[in-house]
């Protein structure tokens, strides 16, 4: 987007992703947001991640992404020639037969193997069609990252990316936060460096975001987490539940704390812990 | 007349096509508008259109005197959605041709009121319950349907009696308990609908196990033992099922007013029997009954000698609830363990061959 001028004012602003759009415009160029309905935030401050109205049109780069469907949404991908987007291959859903793919080459591949982690990332390049969907219902979270953002992420749960994002991922820290964290030893993380880039999670059930202040901090269900700005710290925390005679039942609770964006989705991932 | 989807010929008044089973639309497209009027088997001649409306298909707007067709709070004149479940005023009182009422649509972020707090359900795949409890108020959960909460909420347990029983029968041992003041925030791990039933003083609800989501803590807790059961034998082991398992949750209204939360699968349809009426359900699709409503099996079996039909036969195997009172079922259930088996014994049951 053009530097802001007075222009701007003559422009919408998403509520969702902030991008600038054309005062006509009903969703949102970057991220699909419908732009005439009202933004939904719980008293408690949660934010409902937008509902992308079926068929809606995305744009990144010279590419775009329409979403369709709603009870699972499918993210259909036309790559222009020199535009790639890269996603874990089990949430492909059909490609033209021309897109070419290949693998992204990662370090500590066997490291990622034993952490459970795709081992494998595969890399879409355009010119050509390729769609992607999750197994289960759900919303896919447009995440439009403009250069400087870090954003961490659940393991699998993102659904694509595109190649200016740079991928990484980071080993979680302390033992008791892998064991009882619900989510495996690394997340995926997610910088953006020279140019903007657009990246697609699905969440399970209905996905919401809340924004910390620094210092603030609330416990979460683990499996419930689905992402969060790198600044967003998250420790497990043990609740003893019941004394005595039966032991009780623990129960392990993440601590976010801010300053940044966290996000959450509403069927989280069970884990057993008995 | 013609059918719309094949074009066969039809009998002026017929509801639905004799041919291809299409329903026809003449009739009931005009009432789109509204929803139709819970007039019970009337309905059935052709002649009465949408026009002759004037008895309450939203009856919130016509009297201050409404009622919520779900769980029957007061409406004041004009509101959009119910203050008790968050049902949408607009799509109340949908009844099926048979008499089942479906649970009203929800607005996304409706909020209902309890003593001081304040309930807001987000979400439609998956909806979540977000509590903003008062000072002095207090909602009791099972542990792992807690999605998040503010780090100063305080939760505390709850004791049960027969703590070891319920062990043995897969039910939480424990109740969680959060109080007041603070948010806190409930949601299972698969998609459907909550359910917000109010507990006025003196009423029960009876609950079938694993649907309960929270409860405020002026409703009263206990459980019994459902006596419905039937056992299988594979060889040497015998099994003995549980269609509705081996215990269910009793909700009870105190001297305040009470608030019970469920998650259900699906959709979701009450029905009110009278007396004496009975009516077969599947036994995994029942959500809750008055304490009323008794509940037996019941077996259905081919008239036919063969020995090898004796497994498959008995795949036939209802739940029969009798009224007086409600009966909630939800649409997504889940298969029955057990019900192909050979069954050697069972509860009592009543039976039937054709």
């Amino acid at each position: 987007m053009s530097t802001p001028t007075a222009e701007s004012f003559e422009r919408l602003k998403c509520p969702w992703c902030q991008s600038l759009n054309e005062r006509a415009a009903v969703t949102c160029r970057a991220c699909g947001a419908p732009l005439d309905a009202a933004n939904l935030i719980s008293e408690s401050g949660w934010r409902e991640c937008p509902r992308i109205r079926d068929m809606t049109e995305i744009h990144f780069s010279s590419s775009t992404c329409q979403v369709e469907g709603e009870i699972v949404p499918v993210a259909e991908i036309n790559l222009s020639a020199g535009d790639a987007i890269f996603f874990e291959h089990h949430v492909m859903l059909w490609k033209d037969g021309t897109v070419p793919l290949t693998l992204m080459p990662l370090t500590g591949g066997l490291k990622r193997a034993f952490g459970g982690m795709p081992f494998l990332i595969s890399v879409a390049s355009g010119p050509g069609r390729i769609a992607f969907s999750r197994d289960a219902t759900g919303e896919l979270v447009v995440l439009p990252l403009h250069p400087g953002m870090e954003v961490d992420v659940r393991e699998h749960a993102f659904l694509l990316s595109s190649h200016q994002i740079q991928y990484s991922y980071v080993r979680i820290k302390g033992l008791c936060n892998i064991l009882f964290g619900g989510q495996g030893m690394y997340m995926d993380r997610f910088v953006t460096a020279g140019s903007p880039g657009m990246l697609i999670l699905h969440g399970y059930g209905n996905v919401f975001e809340r924004t910390l202040k620094p210092g603030e901090s609330i416990m979460l269900e683990p499996g419930a987490f689905l992402y969060k700005d790198s600044s967003v710290t998250m420790d497990v925390e043990f609740q003893k539940l019941g004394a005595g005679f039966f032991g009780g039942a623990t129960m392990s609770l993440a601590r976010v704390t801010g300053p940044g964006r966290v996000g959450i989705q509403s069927m989280y991932v069970h884990h057993k812990t008995e | 007349m013609f059918c719309e989807n094949c074009g066969s010929k039809l009998p002026a008044d017929a509801n639905f096509c004799v041919t291809c089973g299409a329903r026809t639309t003449y009739r009931d497209a005009p009432a789109a508008p509204g929803p139709p009027a819970p007039a019970p088997p009337t309905a059935a001649q052709p002649p009465v259109n949408a026009p002759p409306a004037p008895p309450p298909p939203t009856a919130a707007q016509s009297s201050p005197a409404a009622r919520c067709s779900w769980c029957g709070s007061p409406l004041a004149a004009g509101a959009l959605s119910c203050p008790g479940c968050g049902g949408k005023v607009s799509e109340m009182a949908v009844s099926t041709r048979s008499g089942w009422l479906q649970l009203p649509g929800r607005k996304d972020m409706a909020k209902l009121q309890f003593g001081q707090s304040v309930c807001q359900i987000e979400g439609v795949y998956v909806p979540v319950a977000d509590i903003r409890l008062a000072a002095g108020d207090s909602v009791y959960f099972a542990h792992h349907v807690l999605l998040w909460k503010d780090s100063d909420t305080v939760i505390t347990t709850m004791p049960l009696r027969g703590a070891w029983k319920r062990m043995f029968a897969g039910m939480p041992l424990i109740m969680t308990q959060a109080e007041g003041p603070g948010h806190v925030a409930f949601s299972r791990d698969a998609p459907g609908e909550l359910i917000a039933v109010p507990v006025h003083p003196g009423q029960s609800v009876d609950v079938r196990e694993h649907l309960f989501l929270t409860a405020t803590g002026k409703v009263l807790y206990d459980w019994f033992n459902t006596n419905v059961w039937f056992q299988t034998r594979n060889g040497d082991d015998t099994e003995t099922h549980y269609p509705v398992g081996a215990f269910m949750d009793r909700f009870s209204g105190s001297s305040q007013p009470g608030l019970l939360l469920l998650h259900a699968a699906g959709n979701v349809f009450v029905r009110t029997l009278g007396p004496g009426e009975s009516l077969l359900v599947k036994p995994t699709a029942l959500i809750f009954k008055d304490p009323a409503v008794q509940m037996h099996l019941h077996f259905e079996h081919p008239q036919s000698g063969f020995l090898s039909w004796g497994t498959w036969s008995n795949r036939y195997l209802w739940l029969r609830v009798i009224g007086p009172g409600r009966v909630a079922v939800q649409s997504s259930f889940e298969q029955l363990e057990g019900e192909a088996r050979n069954i050697q014994s069972a509860s009592y049951a009543t039976e039937m061959r054709w």
